[in-house]
């Protein structure tokens, strides 16, 4: 019922318009936080990841995976010419493996943070302009996610996803059931954020205007009141990019993520942590590699943040 | 008016003041050439749409302005130049010789401290005395703002004193050292009308008691009648006339001045003509706007020729009247068309109204036990409206008048739906209004619209003006999305705006032109009533009066009936063809606008009829003030809704039963809600009255 009234604009035809509109304020957003230091320096770092993320394992001298009998001998070397970053405990080029981990966390992390987001902004608006009742439980329900310790709920998702998935997904099980772990984690909190957002554009005339031409809820909440709070979703989602990164790096230190011999930050981290002290390279470029991104997703929200706050006359003009 | 003392000199002296903003975006010229001069014990007001400066004057004298900003001329006080002085300077003179008092009171006052410490805290850093001497100096202070109690005020917070007591009390702030300046900026502008009239009379009573000068800025010509010796007038950042209130008023010899005191409706002149009200067209000149050599009113002006876009204009002295116009002789009443006669025929009665309002009742909050789950029910629940009765003819305006608290806009709210209501009978054309606007029909939403209060908040900031005009269209008329357009394009231009603006965002328009959108959006179904809800109350006078033109002419074309929501008795004098005075959620008068408005009335509206400020310094009203703000009644309240504030109240009765309703002088269809018989409500309005000025 609600999809027939929503405007034909959104359904049909419009939907071209929409995405050009919503990608030209995307582009608009995006130019807003390139003019501080931080957003500049963030987005170089980030875009260098994703640069190798899509592109490095092209341009990886070694096989990330594959290792021979020829390979075990230089098992644990240190930086040389053919090995820039050294060998890990098979061999393996320690630089190819970082490259083609940027891979698995990034798409994770950035699914796993859109799939959270856009679960909380769809819960956090409808209870925040339904009000009432429905908000009131919505809300205490939300609570209950919020006590579960991220990690707890990672171990319960993954411990049965596992057991009860039978088929097979590309690129495998973990990974899927990381970005479920990392939306469920993340809705709540997020939901909460959007709420407030959205009650503070409940009262707003245009929405009362909305309501006596008798648009339908649906549609006043995602015609009327999204568009407004698309700024807080934003920053929102780039302060949460960081924190997914760091929950599914984690996930795979605790063997709990992408199985070996796939490369992971993470579960690189923990397997040469045991060499450390003979070999620290090992265990330290992927745990630098992550620290950089991290830092990088942090740097450019800042920027987002600063495009965010600024008034509406300028960011539209 | 007060007497000058000719022995001292200027108190303060502008010479070519200019002050200029630079930001990495633009330069704007908030300030462009002020001129002025301030003696002690005398008023200057100055006076103009907002956008022309004001504020910005009033900040520069203080010394408040940021760093990027350029002062040109020079700012005299007692001879020394406030312009170019150094921090420490200045801050001894803040406070102690210069003070100022700032539009909102709530925002003056620290919420989380007690007024005394606040005001004490002033005392201590400018004067050099002991705790005992800074008690008695603040009680002073108190009783010198007429505070009544001040001992105890002392001990309150902000939040539990009203709006107009906080006001008073940031004027004794600004009072405790004695200032020889005092700089007002929209001091009464957040204040309701009744609240409004008594801090005006505190300052016409301080202005000759502390010897003081005083500039007040203002937008409103109502409260600048009132209170200022002189006026001057700010048009763009530059002044453009000066001269005595009287002769201002009286004999405006600027253009704009004229155009000014043209925009604001008044009761109908001695021969009884009512005059159709004029607006200035277009809007105030963009400050990042170079002035160039031309006259910068001259794109608005009615009497503008070549000559006046050749040159700047000198300020003109004709007999210490300053006019900024190379034609200040022709400058007359009815250059702006003011002097036509208004066309004011009523299309004839229907029998059924277009809304039929009967017992419509409103509560706030729940009922509640008096024991958590159990005992009997305590009666907590906030009367919002209680019995009111309205019927809106074909055609008609029905203005809702009353202060804030009133339950004016509950009122609103509840016919068109958006508050269900808790009792009473709703009728559009004789068919029953279901309580929620989601239950009623497409047809009965679409034959009744409403217009917000605030323009910038009524247009969703990002979507395009078009949004809101094409989906009612395309919602009421069932147009297809290219009709629409077409339509939506009419109705622009309807209400006097390029088409084009369709596509702009609302932020690219100004508030008349929002508020203007929001009116073409209400007209796209042509429905039969609008419910303006102070449509017009936060546009600037030459906007406002374009913005009634423009509901009066739709009236008249498309026979469309308003319940129009105002606090503001000029605006409701001019519109309304019945009006219904609402106090704390009660209908104190009901009844044709004349029957209201003259005598007798109910003592509530007498008391809002002598506090709205007119735009005349001869203007002659009675005193009749209120104290405090409305109450909130319960729902087990007992007695007259009036009676904590009457100045007319009798005794006992007053406060042990509800009033009887009476009708009023011109027979049925007038009501008057109160004790006092009607026959000695029309004797004791005709005396002269003056009610006390002591604050409670």
């Amino acid at each position: 019922m609600a999809i027939e009234e929503l405007d034909s604009q959104v359904t049909t035809g419009g939907a071209n318009a929409l995405l050009k509109g919503a990608s030209r304020k995307v582009r608009r957003g995006l130019s807003i936080a390139l003019r501080t230091n931080s957003g500049r320096i963030g987005f170089a770092i980030v875009a260098f990841h994703l640069f190798l993320a899509i592109f490095g394992p092209l341009l990886a001298p070694y096989s990330p995976t594959d290792f021979t009998s020829e390979d075990l001998k230089i098992r644990l070397t240190g930086p040389s010419m053919e090995h820039l970053l050294g060998t890990d405990g098979f061999g393996r080029d320690v630089l190819s493996r970082v490259v083609a981990g940027a891979r698995s966390i990034i798409w994770i992390s950035f699914i796993g943070t859109a799939l959270g987001i856009t679960l909380g902004t769809i819960v956090g608006m409808t209870s925040g302009y339904i009000g009432g009742k429905i908000d009131q439980v919505v809300m205490r329900g939300v609570d209950v996610f919020l006590a579960f310790p991220g990690l707890l709920l990672a171990l319960l998702v993954i411990n049965l996803g596992v057991q009860r998935i039978g088929i097979d997904l590309w690129p495998s099980k973990e990974a899927w059931l990381i970005i479920i772990t990392i939306g469920i984690a993340f809705m709540p909190a997020n939901s909460r954020v959007i709420r407030s957002a959205a009650l503070a554009i409940k009262p707003l005339e245009f929405v009362q205007s909305a309501r006596l031409r008798g648009e339908s809820s649906f549609y006043i909440i995602f015609r009327e009141v999204l568009p407004n709070i698309i700024p807080v979703v934003a920053v929102e989602a780039s302060i949460r990019v960081s924190f997914a990164l760091l929950l599914t790096a984690g996930l795979g230190f605790l063997g709990l993520g992408v199985q070996p011999p796939t490369p992971d930050w993470g579960l690189m981290v923990s397997e040469n942590r045991e060499f450390l002290s003979i070999a620290p390279w090992a265990a330290l470029a992927p745990a630098m590699a992550m620290a950089s991104l991290v830092v990088g997703v942090n740097l450019l929200t800042d920027g987002v943040r600063e495009a965010a706050q600024l008034p509406i006359s300028q960011e539209a003009s | 008016m007060s007497q000058l003392s000719q022995t001292e000199g200027q108190l303060l002296e502008l010479d070519r003041l200019a002050v200029t903003f630079y930001t990495p975006r633009a330069t704007v010229r908030a300030v462009r050439d002020l001129s002025i001069e301030i003696r002690r014990g005398e008023v200057l007001g100055l006076v103009g749409e907002s956008g022309c400066g004001k504020s910005t004057a009033a900040f520069a004298i203080m010394g408040y302005l940021p760093g990027t900003t350029r002062v040109d001329g020079s700012i005299l006080f007692e001879g020394r130049d406030i312009a170019h002085m150094g921090d420490s300077d200045l801050r001894e003179l803040r406070g102690n010789r210069i003070a100022m008092v700032y539009q909102d009171p709530a925002t003056s006052l620290n919420p989380s401290m007690r007024i005394g410490t606040q005001v004490q805290e002033v005392l201590r850093e400018h004067l050099d005395l002991d705790s005992k001497q800074v008690r008695e100096r603040m009680i002073e202070l108190f009783e010198s703002v007429r505070l009544a109690d001040p001992e105890a005020i002392g001990q309150r917070y902000p939040h539990q004193l009203s709006g107009g007591m906080q006001q008073r009390v940031v004027i004794a702030m600004a009072l405790a050292c004695d200032p020889l300046l005092l700089i007002m900026d929209e001091p009464t502008t957040g204040l309701d009308v009744t609240t409004e009239a008594t801090i005006l009379d505190l300052i016409v009573e301080l202005k000759d008691r502390v010897n003081a000068g005083i500039l007040f800025v203002s937008h409103n010509l109502g409260v600048i009648a009132r209170v200022a010796d002189r006026v001057a007038v700010m048009y763009a950042g530059e002044i453009v006339e000066q001269a005595t209130v009287g002769e201002l008023f009286k004999n405006p010899r600027h253009p704009y001045t004229a155009g000014l005191l043209s925009c604001v409706p008044r009761p109908p002149g001695d021969d009884g003509i009512e005059r159709k009200l004029s607006s200035i067209p277009g809007s105030v000149l963009d400050a990042q706007i170079e002035g160039g050599e031309s006259c910068l009113f001259a794109d608005r002006c009615p009497l503008a020729q070549d000559a006046c876009t050749a040159q700047v204009p000198p300020m003109t002295d004709l007999d210490g009247h300053l006019s900024k116009c190379l034609f200040p002789d022709d400058v007359h009443s009815g250059i702006w068309g003011e002097s036509q006669e208004r066309n004011k025929e009523l299309i004839p009665e229907e029998p059924i109204p277009v809304l039929n309002a009967h017992s419509l009742r409103k509560f706030y909050g729940r009922e509640r036990k008096k024991y958590l789950f159990f005992g009997p029910p305590v009666q907590q629940r906030v009367r919002a409206l209680i019995d009111v009765d309205m019927k809106v003819g074909t055609g008609r305006t029905l203005g809702v008048v009353g202060e804030s608290g009133s339950g004016k806009s509950t009122a609103a709210k509840t016919i068109v739906g958006l508050v269900p209501k808790d009792g009473g009978k709703l009728e559009l054309r004789g068919q029953n209004l279901a309580d929620g606007v989601q239950h009623r029909s497409k047809e009965q939403r679409a034959a009744m619209r409403m217009v917000f209060q605030n323009p910038t908040a009524s247009l969703n900031p990002k979507l395009p003006i078009r949004h809101s005009i094409i989906r009612a269209l395309r919602k009421f008329a069932g147009l297809s999305r290219d009709e629409s357009r077409e339509r939506a394009e009419q109705l622009l231009e309807a209400v006097g705006l390029d088409p084009s603006y369709l596509d702009r965002p609302p932020s690219e328009l100004s508030g008349g032109q929002q508020q203007r959108v929001a009116l073409a959006g209400a007209f796209a179904a042509s429905p039969d009533l609008i419910v303006a809800d102070e449509a017009v109350s936060s546009l600037d006078v030459s906007v406002q009066a374009q913005v009634l033109n423009l509901l009066e002419e739709h009236q008249r074309e498309s026979g469309n009936s308003y319940v129009f929501i105002t606090h503001d008795l000029g605006v409701v004098r001019y519109v309304s063809d019945d009006i219904l005075v609402l106090y704390a959620g009660h209908v104190a008068e009901y009844g044709p606008s004349e029957a209201v408005l003259g005598s007798p009335s109910h003592p509530y509206t007498e008391a809002l009829l002598s506090a709205a400020p007119i735009p005349d310094p001869e203007a002659t009203q009675n005193q009749i003030r209120l104290e405090g703000s409305v109450p909130t009644l319960h729902s087990a309240f007992k007695g007259c809704f009036f009676a904590g504030r009457c100045p007319r109240k009798i005794g006992d009765i007053c406060d042990t039963s509800a009033p009887p309703e009476q009708a009023g002088s011109h027979g049925e269809g007038h009501i008057i809600n109160c004790h006092i018989p009607v026959e000695e409500l029309a004797i004791i309005q005709q005396q002269p009255f003056q009610n006390g000025v002591s604050v409670t």
